[in-house]
């Protein structure tokens, strides 16, 4: 048989059997083999895996030492030659669970260990170190200890022999923040069908794809006194000069554009087009008005029924852009309109 | 109504004096299929024909469709793809042959296809990677190359290429007309235990602008809810027009051979009561044309007494709010939904996965994230073309190298790869 996978352990103070809140500055601290709930844990291991050092360390001096802490530590890891770390698990104490992502955070980037850790999913070590190593949900107290190792074990003699996990929902852990592609069991159509049916039946079912959070914009309240506001053009219907002297891109624009539009009356087909992908063009290549309305911003100017219009055109695609993407767009381009002074914007979309 | 489908399994597919079906080999008169499909002789400047079997190390791009021969046997006359090649009468019933494990490929270039009337890349691989993620790649295909004549207009050179597509699939399962059936498969809708759920399809079809649609009959699909028969989609009343991203196109062939209504042919009469499918539109313009069709929609489930609905789509962007505000009405007639997507989860899979979302949308199955990325090997054989349709982007890198390169794409650019009607196992979740 093969050697048992090496697996080093992370307790605190109080899992380390030293004491409570009163021993929080305990300093890192070692000892070869498992220790309080790694008699357990490498109980559920079994003969495949081998805890063979516990390290430590009080939740007040991890946080109050950090960087001297995490250093100690990982070079005591480092020292063991583990194939994997495990951490906790920490349930729902804040400041154990935090100092657990942290370390396994460094472990995962500066040792490329994979890690594995416990906590209740509210724990906020949950966002700290989730998308480094694989965090098991447990229940918010220790009662949920002998639930929780059995799955923290064999996630780890898994990644302990190299093997890459399923998602998460499936493996046991908390997602880690990546919709990854993969060829399931079954095709599309027949878990579509199976799906229907566990609804139909009042079964448990689990969606493929959680809804996703947006956010919600308010709208910004009325300009004030447009006869004197400076307006501004912005689209993100791709209106750029013929040719495309830019390169923007039809689909998943990597930048937003600007042209100078003072002096200018109209959008003359002849020299403005658009090189959005996402719908038909054809109507606006004979018109860029019908998306940019220049020439009734022109007369509305001279009328004073608006200040001015602001002397340049923004412009990007926004055609299948990633969001975090477009939420930078929409920063950039306000901060250079506010350096411009313009107070009000005609935002046309398609 | 019943359909039986007649399938002749295809091992290999060659060039021979004749078409000919026979030992699971179809031999194939290559002047005779040239002839066929030449015969629109004014539209194309040339037409190649080729044979792509799985495993060879051949590339095929540009591609238009995939159709599956088939010949309808039974009722006498009655047309194989009636709307295109004979009267828009009600397919679905008496005998059909087709030959299985087979496709016609139209693949092809035409001049002055652009813009809105632009066909967008669409590769096929049939060995490595690239072939897994396709509904084709593990068929035998007989890749049929049109180079369109200088000046056609596009929605005529690509009608010509459909009807030439939908001829030579007539044309070739021909060879089995009067072969003894290898395999018969019965589809009837018949009468099921009263205390089962009763279960709708509700299938979008993408339309948007003058060319790229979805024909039903042979004519475009419209903003309505229509009730078919699940035997008139398996049985050549859909063609597909969709030359948009090539991950979410449906292609004709899974139509003829939809994965959900056969899913839930399998299951009628045991677990669930399969009532009908209902055909409507997405990439509808308007909003009141959205809204109006999913109420509509959702009256029509309702009056067939549906409980239970599953609802695909096609195409993407805001075909995915044709969608939600189906789900949405249907929902709030009290039946439940199971929503078959795809995803825009970015590269790193990171993204906003949708473009929008109703609360309602609680069930979905995803058919894989088409940003993810994947690298192809070269090749030693590319058909349809002789180098990579671009529009400049700069995530086309790799379309300015030669198609037999090796190269790293989006599987949005790999035919039919994430089409949301499920019919293969890609799919995506949370890591």
């Amino acid at each position: 048989m093969a050697e048992p996978i090496r697996i080093v352990h992370y307790l605190n103070q109080f899992f380390a059997g030293i004491g409570g809140e009163e021993k929080g500055d305990e300093p890192v601290g070692h000892r070869g083999g498992p220790v309080g709930p790694g008699l357990a844990l490498q109980e559920a291991l079994g003969a495949e895996g081998r805890i063979v050092a516990t390290v430590w360390c009080g939740d007040n001096r991890f946080h109050e030492m950090r960087e001297t802490v995490v250093s100690d530590l990982l070079r005591l890891i480092e020292a063991e030659a583990p194939a994997v770390l495990i951490a906790g698990p920490a349930f729902n104490a804040g400041r154990y669970g935090t100092a657990c992502a942290i370390l396994g955070s460094a472990a995962a980037q500066k040792l490329d260990l994979p890690v594995v850790t416990g906590m209740f999913p509210e724990n906020p070590g949950v966002e700290a170190g989730r998308r480094d190593m694989y965090i098991v949900p447990t229940a918010a107290a220790a009662t949920g200890m002998r639930a929780a190792l059995p799955v923290m074990a064999r996630l780890a003699l898994r990644l302990g022999r190299g093997e890459s996990l399923g998602p998460g929902d499936i493996e046991g852990y908390l997602p880690r923040g990546s919709r990854r592609n993969f060829f399931d069991a079954e095709v599309g159509a027949e878990r579509m069908v199976a799906m229907l049916l566990a609804r139909l039946r009042g079964e448990p079912f689990r969606t493929e794809l959680p809804l996703p959070r947006f956010d919600r914009v308010p709208p910004a309240p009325p300009v004030r006194d447009l006869p004197r506001a400076r307006l501004a053009l912005v689209t993100e219907a791709g209106i750029v000069p013929q040719g495309n002297p830019d390169g923007l891109e039809s689909w998943r624009a990597t930048k937003w554009v600007k042209y100078r539009i003072a002096g200018l009356d109209a959008l003359a087909p002849e020299q403005f087009t658009s090189v959005h992908g996402g719908f038909d063009t054809a109507r606006i290549r004979q018109d860029p008005h019908r998306i940019v309305p220049l020439d009734v911003l022109r007369e509305l100017e001279r009328e004073g029924r608006i200040g001015r219009l602001h002397e340049d055109l923004y412009v990007t695609v926004g055609n299948v852009a990633p969001v975090a993407r477009a939420e930078r767009f929409g920063r950039e381009i306000a901060e250079d309109l506010r350096k411009a002074g313009v107070q009000a914007v005609l935002l046309t979309a398609t | 109504m019943r359909l039986e489908l007649v399938s002749f399994p295809v091992r290999d597919a060659r060039f021979g004096p004749r078409l000919r079906f026979a030992d699971e080999v179809l031999e194939i008169d290559r002047a005779g299929l040239l002839d066929l499909v030449g015969r629109q002789a004014d539209f194309f400047r040339s037409v190649q024909v080729d044979i792509a079997r799985p495993g060879e190390r051949t590339r095929i791009i540009h591609v238009i469709d995939a159709i599956e021969p088939r010949c309808k046997v039974a009722p006498a006359g009655a047309p194989t793809f009636p709307g295109f090649l004979g009267p828009p009468e009600v397919t679905g019933t008496g005998r059909t042959h087709r030959l299985e494990g087979f496709a016609v490929l139209t693949t092809g270039n035409i001049p002055g296809a652009e813009g809105s009337q632009g066909l967008k890349e669409a590769i096929v691989d049939m060995a490595g990677p690239g072939a897994e993620y396709t509904p084709v790649g593990r068929l035998t295909n007989v890749v049929l190359r049109f180079e369109v004549a200088e000046g056609i207009p596009v929605p005529e050179a690509v009608q010509a290429i459909r009807l030439a597509g939908l001829r030579a699939a007539t044309w070739l399962a021909e060879a089995t007309r009067d072969l003894a059936p290898a395999r018969v498969e019965s589809f009837e809708l018949g009468p099921a235990d009263p205390a089962l759920p009763r279960v709708v399809y509700i299938q979008p079809m993408m339309r948007e602008g003058d060319i790229h649609t979805t024909f039903i009959y042979g004519l475009p699909v419209e903003s309505l809810p229509l009730v078919l028969h699940p035997n008139e989609v398996l049985d050549g009343a859909i063609v597909s027009a969709d030359y948009w991203i090539a991950c979410h196109r449906i292609p004709t062939y899974l139509y003829q051979n939809e994965p959900v209504v056969r899913a839930l042919y399998r299951r009628h009469g045991h677990d669930l009561n399969f009532v009908a499918v209902i055909a409507c539109r997405c990439l509808i313009v308007a909003e009141a044309e959205k809204r109006r069709q999913a109420a509509q929609v959702a009256k029509v489930a309702r009056m067939l007494a549906a409980q239970g609905a599953i609802i695909t789509m096609s195409n993407g962007g805001h075909a995915y709010a044709d969608q939600m505000l189906i789900c949405q009405a249907v929902e709030q007639a009290g039946i439940r939904t199971v929503l078959g997507v795809d995803e825009y989860s970015d590269t790193d899979g990171g993204d906003v996965p949708l473009v929008i979302y109703v609360p309602e949308a609680r069930a979905i199955v995803s058919c894989g994230n088409q940003e993810a990325r994947v690298d192809l090997p070269a090749m030693e054989r590319v058909l349809g073309g002789d180098r990579f349709v671009t529009t400049g982007n700069s995530y086309e890198e790799a379309f300015r190298r030669h198609p037999a390169e090796p190269f790293t794409i989006g599987i949005r650019q790999i035919y039919a790869a994430t089409a949301q009607v499920g019919f293969g196992r890609l799919t995506a979740r949370e890591f």
